[in-house]
Protein backbone atom coordinates (compact mmCIF):
# COMPACT_ATOMS: atom_id res chain seq x y z
CA UNK A 1 0.00 0.00 0.00
CA UNK A 2 1.50 3.02 -0.60
CA UNK A 3 2.01 5.93 1.77
CA UNK A 4 -0.28 8.50 0.94
CA UNK A 5 -2.90 6.03 0.73
CA UNK A 6 -2.02 5.06 4.36
CA UNK A 7 -2.08 8.70 5.03
CA UNK A 8 -5.29 9.81 3.78
CA UNK A 9 -7.12 6.69 5.32
CA UNK A 10 -5.55 7.66 8.55
CA UNK A 11 -6.38 11.23 8.50
CA UNK A 12 -10.33 9.91 7.65
CA UNK A 13 -10.38 8.17 10.54
CA UNK A 14 -8.68 10.30 13.16
CA UNK A 15 -11.11 13.17 11.32
CA UNK A 16 -14.61 10.92 12.41
CA UNK A 17 -12.51 10.37 15.95
CA UNK A 18 -11.98 13.66 16.86
CA UNK A 19 -15.60 14.72 15.68
CA UNK A 20 -17.19 11.70 17.66
CA UNK A 21 -15.07 12.97 20.84
CA UNK A 22 -15.74 16.27 20.26
CA UNK A 23 -19.59 15.60 20.36
CA UNK A 24 -19.52 13.40 23.25
CA UNK A 25 -17.83 16.33 25.18
CA UNK A 26 -20.65 18.63 24.35
CA UNK A 27 -21.25 22.34 23.67
CA UNK A 28 -19.22 23.60 26.58
CA UNK A 29 -16.23 22.43 24.75
CA UNK A 30 -16.39 24.87 22.35
CA UNK A 31 -17.72 27.49 24.00
CA UNK A 32 -15.68 28.10 26.90
CA UNK A 33 -12.57 25.94 27.75
CA UNK A 34 -11.84 25.11 31.53
CA UNK A 35 -8.57 23.85 32.93
CA UNK A 36 -9.06 20.49 31.61
CA UNK A 37 -10.81 21.03 28.64
CA UNK A 38 -8.32 23.25 26.88
CA UNK A 39 -5.40 21.06 27.87
CA UNK A 40 -7.28 17.41 26.90
CA UNK A 41 -8.32 20.12 23.55
CA UNK A 42 -4.56 20.55 22.67
CA UNK A 43 -3.17 17.06 23.39
CA UNK A 44 -5.84 15.22 21.24
CA UNK A 45 -5.59 18.03 18.39
CA UNK A 46 -1.72 17.22 18.50
CA UNK A 47 -2.14 13.00 18.68
CA UNK A 48 -4.65 13.46 15.61
CA UNK A 49 -2.03 15.46 13.65
CA UNK A 50 0.75 13.04 14.71
CA UNK A 51 -0.82 9.66 14.22
CA UNK A 52 -2.06 10.77 10.71
CA UNK A 53 1.00 11.58 8.95
CA UNK A 54 3.22 9.92 11.04
CA UNK A 55 3.88 6.38 9.54
CA UNK A 56 5.84 4.52 12.05
CA UNK A 57 3.08 4.85 14.55
CA UNK A 58 0.88 2.48 16.09
CA UNK A 59 -2.91 4.04 14.94
CA UNK A 60 -4.61 1.83 17.83
CA UNK A 61 -2.11 3.34 20.43
CA UNK A 62 -3.73 7.07 18.79
CA UNK A 63 -6.60 6.34 19.71
CA UNK A 64 -6.26 4.99 22.83
CA UNK A 65 -4.65 8.10 23.90
CA UNK A 66 -7.13 10.17 22.31
CA UNK A 67 -9.80 8.51 24.72
CA UNK A 68 -7.92 8.72 27.53
CA UNK A 69 -7.97 12.57 27.17
CA UNK A 70 -11.24 12.92 26.09
CA UNK A 71 -12.15 10.69 29.15
CA UNK A 72 -10.03 13.10 31.81
CA UNK A 73 -12.21 16.62 31.68
CA UNK A 74 -15.40 14.11 31.20
CA UNK A 75 -14.30 13.02 34.77
CA UNK A 76 -13.35 16.32 35.91
CA UNK A 77 -16.78 17.88 34.43
CA UNK A 78 -18.42 15.38 36.67
CA UNK A 79 -16.45 15.80 39.89
CA UNK A 80 -16.87 19.28 39.39
CA UNK A 81 -20.85 19.04 39.72
CA UNK A 82 -20.56 17.05 42.87
CA UNK A 83 -17.92 19.02 44.47
CA UNK A 84 -17.74 23.21 44.75
CA UNK A 85 -14.31 22.86 45.93
CA UNK A 86 -13.11 21.12 43.10
CA UNK A 87 -14.79 23.71 40.77
CA UNK A 88 -13.22 26.61 42.64
CA UNK A 89 -10.38 25.06 42.24
CA UNK A 90 -10.42 24.00 38.60
CA UNK A 91 -12.52 26.53 37.18
CA UNK A 92 -10.71 29.50 39.23
CA UNK A 93 -13.22 31.81 41.16
CA UNK A 94 -14.65 34.91 39.91
CA UNK A 95 -13.06 38.44 41.07
CA UNK A 96 -14.21 41.86 42.46
CA UNK A 97 -12.78 44.52 40.38
CA UNK A 98 -15.65 47.29 41.30
CA UNK A 99 -17.41 47.40 44.43
CA UNK A 100 -19.87 50.11 45.80
CA UNK A 101 -18.48 52.18 43.10
CA UNK A 102 -14.73 51.81 44.30
CA UNK A 103 -12.03 50.22 41.81
CA UNK A 104 -10.58 47.43 43.97
CA UNK A 105 -6.72 47.95 42.84
CA UNK A 106 -5.45 45.11 44.98
CA UNK A 107 -7.92 42.71 42.76
CA UNK A 108 -6.68 44.44 39.36
CA UNK A 109 -2.96 43.86 40.61
CA UNK A 110 -3.64 40.10 41.72
CA UNK A 111 -5.14 39.22 38.26
CA UNK A 112 -2.67 41.44 36.55
CA UNK A 113 -5.16 43.52 34.61
CA UNK A 114 -4.14 46.89 33.87
CA UNK A 115 -6.18 49.73 34.15
CA UNK A 116 -6.44 49.85 30.77
CA UNK A 117 -7.47 46.77 30.13
CA UNK A 118 -10.23 47.38 32.72
CA UNK A 119 -10.79 50.34 30.94
CA UNK A 120 -11.58 48.16 27.87
CA UNK A 121 -13.12 45.47 29.46
CA UNK A 122 -15.66 48.01 30.59
CA UNK A 123 -15.89 49.42 27.06
CA UNK A 124 -17.28 46.39 25.10
CA UNK A 125 -19.47 46.49 28.07
CA UNK A 126 -20.82 49.72 26.60
CA UNK A 127 -19.65 51.56 30.01
CA UNK A 128 -17.47 54.54 28.97
CA UNK A 129 -17.33 56.15 32.58
CA UNK A 130 -16.22 54.01 35.68
CA UNK A 131 -18.27 56.01 37.88
CA UNK A 132 -21.23 54.48 36.24
CA UNK A 133 -20.33 51.22 37.95
CA UNK A 134 -22.14 50.01 40.80
CA UNK A 135 -20.56 46.59 40.63
CA UNK A 136 -18.10 44.83 38.59
CA UNK A 137 -16.61 41.61 38.68
CA UNK A 138 -14.15 39.56 36.39
CA UNK A 139 -15.77 36.19 35.54
CA UNK A 140 -13.29 32.63 35.56
CA UNK A 141 -13.88 33.08 31.47
CA UNK A 142 -12.13 36.30 31.54
CA UNK A 143 -15.37 38.13 30.85
CA UNK A 144 -16.70 40.98 32.68
CA UNK A 145 -19.55 41.30 34.15
CA UNK A 146 -20.89 44.95 34.89
CA UNK A 147 -23.69 45.98 37.23
CA UNK A 148 -24.19 49.62 36.31
CA UNK A 149 -25.98 51.95 39.50
CA UNK A 150 -29.56 52.08 39.48
CA UNK A 151 -30.15 55.56 37.57
CA UNK A 152 -27.72 54.47 34.84
CA UNK A 153 -29.86 51.05 33.92
CA UNK A 154 -31.85 50.77 31.20
CA UNK A 155 -36.00 52.05 32.40
CA UNK A 156 -38.03 48.91 32.61
CA UNK A 157 -41.62 48.74 32.94
CA UNK A 158 -41.67 48.32 35.72
CA UNK A 159 -40.06 51.57 36.89
CA UNK A 160 -42.87 52.83 35.07
CA UNK A 161 -45.33 50.84 37.07
CA UNK A 162 -46.71 49.69 32.89
CA UNK A 163 -48.53 46.69 32.83
CA UNK A 164 -47.31 44.77 30.53
CA UNK A 165 -48.97 41.60 29.01
CA UNK A 166 -46.75 38.24 29.09
CA UNK A 167 -45.89 36.98 26.14
CA UNK A 168 -44.74 33.33 24.59
CA UNK A 169 -42.02 33.40 22.11
CA UNK A 170 -42.94 33.24 18.22
CA UNK A 171 -42.52 30.19 15.97
CA UNK A 172 -41.42 30.13 12.61
CA UNK A 173 -43.20 28.59 10.46
CA UNK A 174 -42.39 29.54 6.77
CA UNK A 175 -38.33 29.65 5.70
CA UNK A 176 -37.26 29.98 2.23
CA UNK A 177 -40.86 29.61 0.86
CA UNK A 178 -41.61 26.13 2.78
CA UNK A 179 -43.86 25.05 5.95
CA UNK A 180 -42.26 23.97 8.20
CA UNK A 181 -44.68 21.32 10.05
CA UNK A 182 -43.14 20.96 13.51
CA UNK A 183 -43.83 24.49 14.71
CA UNK A 184 -46.78 24.85 13.26
CA UNK A 185 -48.35 21.49 15.24
CA UNK A 186 -46.49 23.16 18.10
CA UNK A 187 -48.82 26.23 18.20
CA UNK A 188 -51.99 23.60 16.86
CA UNK A 189 -52.11 25.26 13.57
CA UNK A 190 -52.92 23.31 10.31
CA UNK A 191 -51.65 24.05 6.89
CA UNK A 192 -55.08 24.82 6.14
CA UNK A 193 -55.06 27.69 8.50
CA UNK A 194 -51.94 28.83 7.16
CA UNK A 195 -53.11 28.75 3.66
CA UNK A 196 -56.06 31.11 4.50
CA UNK A 197 -53.86 33.44 6.21
CA UNK A 198 -51.90 33.75 3.64
CA UNK A 199 -54.49 34.59 1.10
CA UNK A 200 -55.91 37.32 3.84
CA UNK A 201 -52.95 38.44 3.53
CA UNK A 202 -52.82 38.37 -0.19
CA UNK A 203 -49.40 36.58 -0.41
CA UNK A 204 -48.34 33.25 -1.99
CA UNK A 205 -46.21 30.84 -0.11
CA UNK A 206 -43.79 30.74 -2.66
CA UNK A 207 -43.04 34.61 -2.49
CA UNK A 208 -42.64 34.21 1.37
CA UNK A 209 -38.85 34.58 2.74
CA UNK A 210 -39.99 33.98 6.63
CA UNK A 211 -43.42 33.33 8.47
CA UNK A 212 -43.60 34.19 12.32
CA UNK A 213 -46.83 33.44 14.02
CA UNK A 214 -46.63 35.51 17.43
CA UNK A 215 -48.24 34.76 20.68
CA UNK A 216 -51.68 35.99 19.97
CA UNK A 217 -51.57 33.31 16.53
CA UNK A 218 -51.34 36.58 14.35
CA UNK A 219 -49.39 35.94 10.87
CA UNK A 220 -46.35 37.68 10.07
CA UNK A 221 -44.51 37.43 6.53
CA UNK A 222 -41.29 39.01 4.97
CA UNK A 223 -41.75 38.47 0.96
CA UNK A 224 -38.40 37.80 -1.52
CA UNK A 225 -40.02 40.84 -3.08
CA UNK A 226 -39.61 44.06 -0.77
CA UNK A 227 -41.14 46.37 -3.14
CA UNK A 228 -44.24 45.00 -1.88
CA UNK A 229 -46.03 46.00 1.04
CA UNK A 230 -47.83 43.51 3.62
CA UNK A 231 -50.55 44.67 6.02
CA UNK A 232 -49.61 44.01 9.44
CA UNK A 233 -52.42 42.35 11.94
CA UNK A 234 -55.24 44.82 12.42
CA UNK A 235 -57.42 43.06 14.40
CA UNK A 236 -56.53 43.91 18.08
CA UNK A 237 -56.21 47.63 17.86
CA UNK A 238 -59.67 47.38 16.27
CA UNK A 239 -61.34 45.21 18.89
CA UNK A 240 -60.31 48.11 21.14
CA UNK A 241 -61.05 50.88 19.31
CA UNK A 242 -64.41 49.85 19.02
CA UNK A 243 -64.67 48.44 22.77
CA UNK A 244 -63.79 52.38 22.73
CA UNK A 245 -66.41 53.55 20.90
CA UNK A 246 -68.90 51.58 22.54
CA UNK A 247 -68.33 52.66 25.99
CA UNK A 248 -68.57 56.35 24.38
CA UNK A 249 -72.30 55.20 22.88
CA UNK A 250 -73.11 54.25 26.16
CA UNK A 251 -72.08 57.40 28.19
CA UNK A 252 -74.17 59.24 25.56
CA UNK A 253 -77.49 57.20 25.99
CA UNK A 254 -76.94 57.41 29.72
CA UNK A 255 -77.00 61.17 28.88
CA UNK A 256 -79.51 60.80 26.29
CA UNK A 257 -82.18 59.13 28.32
CA UNK A 258 -85.32 59.99 30.08
CA UNK A 259 -86.30 57.17 32.07
CA UNK A 260 -84.31 56.72 35.41
CA UNK A 261 -83.80 53.66 35.30
CA UNK A 262 -82.40 53.07 32.05
CA UNK A 263 -79.89 56.12 33.24
CA UNK A 264 -78.41 53.99 36.08
CA UNK A 265 -78.37 51.27 33.82
CA UNK A 266 -76.38 52.94 30.94
CA UNK A 267 -74.07 54.44 33.45
CA UNK A 268 -73.65 51.36 35.20
CA UNK A 269 -72.26 49.23 31.85
CA UNK A 270 -70.29 52.42 30.91
CA UNK A 271 -68.23 51.96 33.92
CA UNK A 272 -68.24 48.13 33.84
CA UNK A 273 -66.90 48.89 30.10
CA UNK A 274 -64.30 51.09 30.91
CA UNK A 275 -63.35 48.70 33.61
CA UNK A 276 -62.64 46.08 30.81
CA UNK A 277 -60.90 48.51 28.90
CA UNK A 278 -58.52 49.39 31.29
CA UNK A 279 -57.75 45.58 32.25
CA UNK A 280 -57.19 44.96 28.08
CA UNK A 281 -55.69 47.71 26.70
CA UNK A 282 -51.66 46.51 27.69
CA UNK A 283 -52.88 43.38 25.42
CA UNK A 284 -54.62 44.57 22.77
CA UNK A 285 -52.51 47.62 22.18
CA UNK A 286 -50.33 46.85 19.14
CA UNK B 1 -81.74 57.33 13.88
CA UNK B 2 -83.88 56.59 16.02
CA UNK B 3 -82.69 56.13 20.19
CA UNK B 4 -83.72 52.30 19.81
CA UNK B 5 -81.34 51.32 16.54
CA UNK B 6 -78.85 53.56 18.13
CA UNK B 7 -78.93 51.31 20.96
CA UNK B 8 -79.31 48.37 18.52
CA UNK B 9 -76.02 49.35 17.04
CA UNK B 10 -73.89 49.65 19.84
CA UNK B 11 -75.18 46.15 20.74
CA UNK B 12 -74.61 44.13 17.35
CA UNK B 13 -70.78 46.12 17.79
CA UNK B 14 -70.33 44.85 21.02
CA UNK B 15 -71.58 41.18 20.17
CA UNK B 16 -68.90 41.29 17.65
CA UNK B 17 -66.25 42.39 19.95
CA UNK B 18 -67.11 39.64 22.48
CA UNK B 19 -67.37 37.23 19.23
CA UNK B 20 -63.40 38.48 18.85
CA UNK B 21 -62.28 38.77 21.67
CA UNK B 22 -63.60 34.95 22.60
CA UNK B 23 -61.60 33.74 19.55
CA UNK B 24 -58.52 35.80 20.37
CA UNK B 25 -58.31 33.88 23.59
CA UNK B 26 -58.62 30.47 22.34
CA UNK B 27 -55.88 31.43 20.09
CA UNK B 28 -53.50 32.85 22.31
CA UNK B 29 -50.58 30.74 23.55
CA UNK B 30 -49.69 32.46 26.80
CA UNK B 31 -52.19 31.80 29.62
CA UNK B 32 -52.30 35.21 31.73
CA UNK B 33 -53.00 36.98 28.84
CA UNK B 34 -55.56 34.10 27.66
CA UNK B 35 -57.46 34.38 31.28
CA UNK B 36 -57.67 38.38 31.11
CA UNK B 37 -59.13 38.26 27.43
CA UNK B 38 -61.63 35.44 28.91
CA UNK B 39 -62.67 37.52 31.74
CA UNK B 40 -63.04 40.87 29.60
CA UNK B 41 -65.27 39.67 27.44
CA UNK B 42 -67.45 38.00 30.21
CA UNK B 43 -67.76 41.71 31.35
CA UNK B 44 -68.60 42.64 27.69
CA UNK B 45 -71.58 39.86 27.75
CA UNK B 46 -73.02 40.95 30.93
CA UNK B 47 -73.39 44.38 29.22
CA UNK B 48 -74.66 42.36 26.08
CA UNK B 49 -77.35 41.21 27.92
CA UNK B 50 -78.50 44.30 29.66
CA UNK B 51 -78.12 46.27 26.42
CA UNK B 52 -80.38 43.52 25.14
CA UNK B 53 -82.89 43.98 27.45
CA UNK B 54 -83.23 47.93 27.05
CA UNK B 55 -83.74 46.96 23.39
CA UNK B 56 -86.71 44.80 24.52
CA UNK B 57 -88.10 48.22 26.13
CA UNK B 58 -87.36 50.98 23.86
CA UNK B 59 -88.94 48.61 21.06
CA UNK B 60 -92.22 48.10 23.12
CA UNK B 61 -91.64 52.42 23.29
CA UNK B 62 -91.22 52.84 19.65
CA UNK B 63 -93.27 49.90 18.24
CA UNK B 64 -93.11 51.45 14.57
CA UNK B 65 -89.43 50.27 14.69
CA UNK B 66 -89.17 46.50 15.74
CA UNK B 67 -86.61 44.21 14.41
CA UNK B 68 -84.02 42.90 15.45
Amino acid sequence: MPDWIDIAIRAIIFAAVLFLITRLLGKKQISELNFFEYVSGITIGSIGAEISTGLERNIFHGIIAIGIFAVIPFVADFISLKSKRFRDFTEGKPTVFIKDGKIMEDNLKKERYTTDELLELLRKKNVFQVADVEFAVLEATGDLSVLLKKENQPLTAKDLNLTVPSIKEPQTIIMDGKILDEPLATIGRSRAWLHTELEKLGVTLENVFLGQVNSYGELTVDLYDDKLQVASPQERPLILSTLKKCQADLELFALGTESKEAKQMYKLNSQKLQEAIDKVTPILKA
Amino acid sequence: MTVGSEVKQCLASLKGVEAELSSLALRTEDNESKRTLHETMMTIHEVVQDLKKRVGELEREEGQYKGF
